[in-house]
């Protein structure tokens, strides 16, 4: 079974009189474990259907499931429930909350458990998720204190502290630099090859999409192209650095 | 919910700590609120348990009648100076007034002087009354020795207060039977009173027929009546008047207002005085600046009831209450709205986070609790303070007027309460805004 299943996905946003059709029918199935990257120029549709997959946002038309569910007409509060326990974002703007630590922004999904979770078990596996990331020695510092890429490793930590089957990443490297770009990608694979993380990527860097096993390419709310991919490696960049000197 | 009012609160205190002064300024709405309420409950219970106490440890309503009136400095001026002496106050006036007059429960003429008495070496100098057997029921007299005097027989007997049968006979000596001096006759003690009203304890009360034999005077100088029913002595009160105006033969109307009694400008003045308790009371300044000042407008002061003491002390507090219940009503309002105002601040520069949390799995409501409890919190924090604030002002209010002022644990609760529920209310409007948030429109937002 497949973990994403879409099927014929439309979506039209209407402003005013004009309707603006941002998704024209797309089908796929994600399966798990796969690392699909999503390319497409600006306007294409890739946050719309990252908004679809993620449970933020309903189709206008077609069908969604994830998991098997069909999750094209839940409710408000059922949406946010498949958010906190299947779904981990990474956004491009890291979206930390600020002067807050490290640990505390990592606790958030947690927050929203249900049943709730007591506060110690909600900070030891806040602590665990850091510590997968290597962020161990900096649970306690605020992101002003953090550089872009330990901000975005404890905003990797926050999306999979809650175990999701699925990480969507919009433009997770939009802010980075190409060495720490490349040290987000080399962790997002590893999620990926451990722990079974079935991952969506988008990107409108072709650099960036070579990491994923799959690329697949939008064009004006359609798919143009979907191929299997070899992943590239972290070993096969020249500026490749290991962990401890990324900053 | 409740499980998660303890990040709740952090994320609220953290708030709120982050912008202090915008949180007091915030908060100062609530906190002049919740100290008018404070303050409000404080002076209004405090006053009425002041008359209550007054009402309640006066027990009856005693009505005096005195020869007598005040006079006036000038006609033109109406300042009182001082009693006249009248010697138109007759025992014939004390019967009229029993048989003609309804509600009277005891009824005693009187005849007062001060001299010295002596009995056998021990001389005193004291005040000597003459009453009859009434005056025990009015006063509530019980005998600590002995009996009460007899009306009937108008024997020369005497009763004395406790306090000058000591200092007559001593501790060692029975005072019963013993003979006391005064002018020229001579008493036999009958009794000993535990009266401790006005100054009983040091007079020598003997039977007035004889006084007034002893003095060679045929005219009373007070009668002493009680009411059956509290409520009712302002209308004996003025049931005595009417008659004994009728039996002087008094014509005119008299003036309303303070001087009202001693006759109409223009009128013949009265001869006598009718005073009750309350108005004694009044002029003994046993009563607080404030009573006096609720009183000064009261018309009939001489007839003036505890009761009508009390209903105006009540009305003056309630006056007072209703000036800081508008006090209180419009800042708390202001305060919630300044709350209101502030939340939907705090939301709009929160959009992201609450985006974030949405993203994160939280449900509107858990964004809705969030800011809700942050409303709440606020207006709570500003309730504590408003809370100390209350209770000295109240103490300082209480204080300068001379006003008592009790303030249960009861009200402080109803003072935060009413800050929580100003919190509740005027945050729930921001709390909804923020849980109705779009995730993805409050995602993009910077
Ligand atoms: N909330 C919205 N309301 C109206 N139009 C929208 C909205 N979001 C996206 N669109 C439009 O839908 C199309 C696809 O947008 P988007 O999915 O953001 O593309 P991409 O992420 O690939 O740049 C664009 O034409 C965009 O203007
Ligand atoms: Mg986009």
């Amino acid at each position: 079974m497949p973990v994403i299943s879409l099927q014929n996905l439309k979506k039209v946003y209407k402003l005013g009189d004009n309707t603006v059709n941002a998704l024209r029918g797309v089908s796929l199935d994600i399966e798990e474990g796969e690392f699909v990257a999503i390319t497409g120029p600006s306007g294409s549709g890739k946050s719309t259907m990252m908004h679809i997959l993620g449970c933020l946002d309903r189709p206008t038309e077609g069908h969604y499931l994830l998991n098997g569910n069909d999750v094209s007409n839940l409710s408000r509060d059922e949406l946010a429930d498949i958010r906190n326990r299947q779904i981990g974002f990474v956004f491009q703007g890291f979206n930390l909350l600020p002067r807050t630590t490290a640990a505390e922004n990592v606790e958030v999904p947690l927050l929203y458990s249900r049943p709730v979770l007591p506060a110690s078990e909600r900070r030891a596996r806040a602590l665990e998720a850091l510590r997968a990331m290597g962020l161990t020695d900096r649970a306690f510092h605020h992101p002003s204190q953090l550089s872009g890429g330990q901000q975005q490793r404890v905003a990797i930590a926050r999306a999979l502290v809650n175990r999701p089957t699925l990480i969507l990443a919009d433009e997770p490297t939009g802010n980075l630099d190409t060495a720490t770009s490349i040290e987000v990608m080399r962790l997002l694979q590893e999620l990926r090859e451990k722990q079974k993380i079935t991952i969506v990527l988008i990107t409108h860097e072709p650099d960036i999409a070579a990491y994923g096993t799959r690329i697949i390419a939008v064009r004006d709310g359609i798919i143009i192209s979907d191929k299997p991919n070899v992943p590239r490696r972290v070993s096969d960049e020249p500026e490749a650095l290991p962990l401890a000197a990324v900053g | 919910m409740f499980a998660m009012l303890p990040v709740n609160l952090k994320l609220a205190v953290r708030s709120l700590n982050r912008n202090r002064l915008r949180t007091l300024l915030t908060m100062l709405g609530i906190i002049i609120g919740v100290a008018a309420v404070l303050t409000m409950v404080a002076l209004g219970t405090g006053a009425r348990a002041s008359v209550e106490g007054e009402v309640g440890s006066a027990g009856t309503n005693i009505i005096f009648v005195r020869a007598g009136n005040y006079t006036r400095g000038g006609d033109a001026v109406g300042i009182v100076s001082g009693r006249g002496a009248a010697t138109t106050l007759v025992a014939g006036d004390a019967d009229a007034i029993r048989a003609g007059v309804s509600g009277i429960k005891a009824l005693s003429p009187g005849v007062a002087l001060r001299t010295f008495i002596a009995s056998g070496s021990s001389r005193a100098f004291t005040r000597v009354q003459g009453i009859d057997s009434g005056f025990a029921a009015i006063y509530s007299w019980n005998m600590s020795a002995g009996r009460m005097l007899d009306s009937a027989a108008a024997a020369p007997e005497a009763v004395l207060g406790a306090n000058l049968a000591a200092t007559l006979f001593g501790a060692d000596t029975d005072p019963l039977g013993q003979m006391i001096q005064v002018r020229d006759s001579a008493y036999r003690v009958v009794g000993v009173s535990d009266g401790q009203a006005e100054d009983h304890a040091d007079v020598l009360f003997v039977p007035w027929q004889t006084l007034q034999k002893s003095l060679g005077q045929n005219h009373l100088d007070t009668i002493t009546l009680a009411a059956e029913k509290a409520g009712e002595s302002s209308r004996i009160a003025s049931d005595i008047t009417n008659l004994l105006r009728e039996r002087h033969g008094i014509t005119g109307t008299p003036s309303a207002g303070y001087l009202a009694g001693q006759g109409g400008v223009g009128g013949v003045p009265d001869d006598f005085t009718v005073e009750t308790q309350a108005a004694q009371a009044l002029t003994k300044g046993l009563y607080t600046p404030a009573a006096a000042f609720a009183l000064a407008n009261l018309p009939k002061l001489d007839e003036v009831t505890l009761e009508e003491m009390a209903d105006t002390l009540d009305r003056a507090s309630d006056t007072m209450t209703a000036l800081l219940a508008s006090i209180a009503g419009v800042s708390l309002i202001v305060g919630g709205i300044g709350i209101m105002n502030i939340m939907l601040v705090s939301i709009t520069e929160r959009t992201r986070e609450i985006g974030l949390r949405m993203a994160a799995g939280a449900r509107s409501g858990d964004v809705a609790l969030q800011f809700l409890i942050e409303a709440v919190t606020l207006s709570m924090v500003g309730g504590l303070v408003g809370l100390v604030l209350g209770l000295v002002s109240a103490q300082l209010i209480g204080w300068s007027l001379g006003w008592p002022t009790t303030v249960s644990l009861g009200a402080m609760a109803l003072a935060i309460g009413i800050a929580a529920s100003v919190g509740l209310v005027f945050g729930s409007y921001p709390a909804r805004r923020a849980a109705q948030l779009d995730p993805i429109e409050a995602l993009r937002t910077e």
